[in-house]
């Protein structure tokens, strides 16, 4: 029988090299509940001994993977090694490419925050962020027209927030079954107010409310 | 050349007659030429889940020469096209099958001129159900969504390698270490699993080849009287966990749901599938029928080649 021999943190989650915290997060708990002692399906495949040492190596691939500094350490280990192509930081390659790292890497927060308040004070976009704030719901769409109307970039809410700009647009783009559960979702709605200096609360409940009420039109669709 | 599945699983009583049966007669219907052979040698019954009541020819009048060969021993049943060779008559200590009769009847099963061979193998481990399980690479493990079953599954797999592995060490020459493999692990006669691991340690030069030989081995699983409060993830967690820690390839075919109605027909001998084709139960196996004939793996297949 196979153990996790020879096996990286990668293959023991069974994920690719690319993935993110929450792809991350849901292999470690598949990982867990599958080898748990209580699985059917495993039970009776490994001592104890065995068992323990298969959940040990899950939990330092979850500790280790989950924790930016010593990801990118163990990432450079394998690729010196030779145990991956060279070519796998596709991750670290991703965020490079993004204008972010490079061209925005001088965001200056006071500035922009300076900025969006003085944008905010125009006549337009008064009436549009209060337009906004009045409504009981908030869709992705009331958030990009109010970003773009204070003149904010994605990419300037990823420096300051360190929200990922994919989150970010799908939150934009209403995608929600791509978004973190509530509890971060929650915290990265609030942190996107605050770059946009409107009420965060209002900004929350808003569009969550979109949310439950999406979910519930999907549970009642007959299909 | 005909597509042998050798259908089998350590325990009894989980369905290995029924499937045969049910798959024969799916693949027969869609126009395929299906031989059914009864290797539960000393329990047969599959001429009875195919609704017939005692087949006068069978492996037994292969083995007492009365005719020519194999096929000629296959008798037709009311299903066109699926044919059935019993061992209904066998003669009562046909259980304990001489080991020359044992390789006559493996080697004219490879001949059988059909286009799919099911073989209905007996409960256990005894040396003849793993040897017949052995006639093909890509045996089909059958078990119920409980523990028991599963661990007995699991047990199968590692006396098959083991068995693999003395038929391999009569060819080839291993270390002389392992001519009797278990005789140097504490215990291993009640627990088999770390035997590859034991000569791969004490011989590694035959670590290559004892693995490629395994990786050969495409091993398929069903779950069968699947009830709807088992977890529906459970046959993927299973090929998952077959697949990273045996040496071969496992495919997960599909659950086959509970039905009662499946120990009715049983009881007044008529054939399930053919009876009731719109139940749940029968679209499963149509699903498994259909994955036995492509001959394109499954995404999950595939996924776990990787």
């Amino acid at each position: 029988m196979k153990k996790f021999d020879g096996l990286n943190y990668y293959e023991i989650l069974k994920i690719p090299m690319t993935s993110s915290y929450f792809e991350i997060k849901r292999a470690y708990k598949d990982a867990l509940s599958l080898y748990n002692e209580d699985s059917i399906v495993t039970y009776s495949l490994f001592s104890n001994e065995e068992r323990d040492k298969i959940i040990e190596d899950i939990k330092n691939a979850f500790s280790t993977l989950t924790d930016d500094q010593r990801r990118a350490a163990y990432d450079r280990m394998l690729v010196d090694s030779g145990q991956v192509e060279t070519s796998i930081p596709s991750r670290e390659k991703q965020d490079s490419s993004s204008p972010l790292s490079s061209t925005h890497a001088s965001v200056n927060e006071n500035h922009l925050y300076s900025r969006v308040k003085d944008k905010l004070l125009t006549k337009d976009v008064k009436a549009l962020s209060d337009e906004i704030l009045l409504k009981e719901r908030l869709s992705g769409d009331d958030l990009k027209k109010l970003r773009n109307a204070v003149g904010v970039k994605i990419t300037e809410i990823q420096y300051i927030t360190k929200i990922s700009a994919s989150v970010l647009k799908a939150i934009e783009e209403n995608r929600f079954e791509e978004l973190p559960p509530d509890t971060y979702l929650r915290s990265f709605l609030r942190s996107y107010a605050k770059v946009l200096q409107i009420n965060p609360q209002k900004i929350i409940d808003g569009y969550l409310k979109t949310i439950s009420l999406s979910k519930k039109t999907n549970d009642s669709d007959p299909k | 050349m005909a597509e042998i599945y050798p259908i089998g699983g350590g325990k009894g009583g989980v369905g290995k007659s029924f499937i045969t049966a049910s798959l024969g007669v799916l693949l027969a219907k869609w126009g395929k030429k299906v031989v059914l052979i009864d290797l539960d040698l000393g329990a047969p019954n599959l001429h009875t889940l195919l609704g017939m009541k005692s087949p006068k020819i069978g492996l037994n009048s292969f083995l007492n020469k009365t005719v020519k060969n194999l096929e000629s021993a296959a008798v037709p049943t009311m299903i066109p096209n699926l044919f059935l060779i019993s061992s209904f008559h066998c003669y009562m200590e046909i259980a304990n099958l001489f080991y020359a009769q044992k390789l006559k009847i493996i080697d004219a099963i490879k001949k059988l001129p059909f286009d799919y061979i099911l073989l209905d193998l007996g409960p256990g481990t005894n040396f003849n159900t793993l040897d017949f399980f052995l006639t093909s690479k890509k045996g089909i493990l059958i078990c119920t969504p409980e523990p028991t079953s599963i661990e007995n599954s699991f047990r199968f797999i590692k006396t098959v390698y083991f068995r693999k592995l003395k038929q391999m060490m009569k060819k080839n020459t291993f270390d002389s270490v392992f001519k009797d493999p278990s005789s140097d692990l504490n215990g291993s006669r009640i627990n088999p699993p770390d035997i590859i691991e034991t000569v791969l340690k004490y011989d590694p030069g035959k670590e290559a080849f004892l693995r490629n030989t395994l990786s050969e081995f495409k091993f398929k699983l069903i779950f069968n009287q699947f009830r709807n409060n088992v977890d529906a993830t459970l046959g993927a967690q299973f090929e998952n966990i077959c697949n990273r820690h045996f040496y071969s390839i496992f495919q997960f075919l599909g659950n086959i749901s509970y039905d009662s109605r499946i120990h009715d027909a049983i009881f007044s001998k008529i054939l399930y599938i053919h009876k009731y084709p719109h139940t749940q139960s029968a679209a499963d196996l149509k699903k498994i029928a259909t994955q036995m004939m492509s001959k394109i793996p499954s995404a999950s297949f595939a996924k776990d080649m990787l």
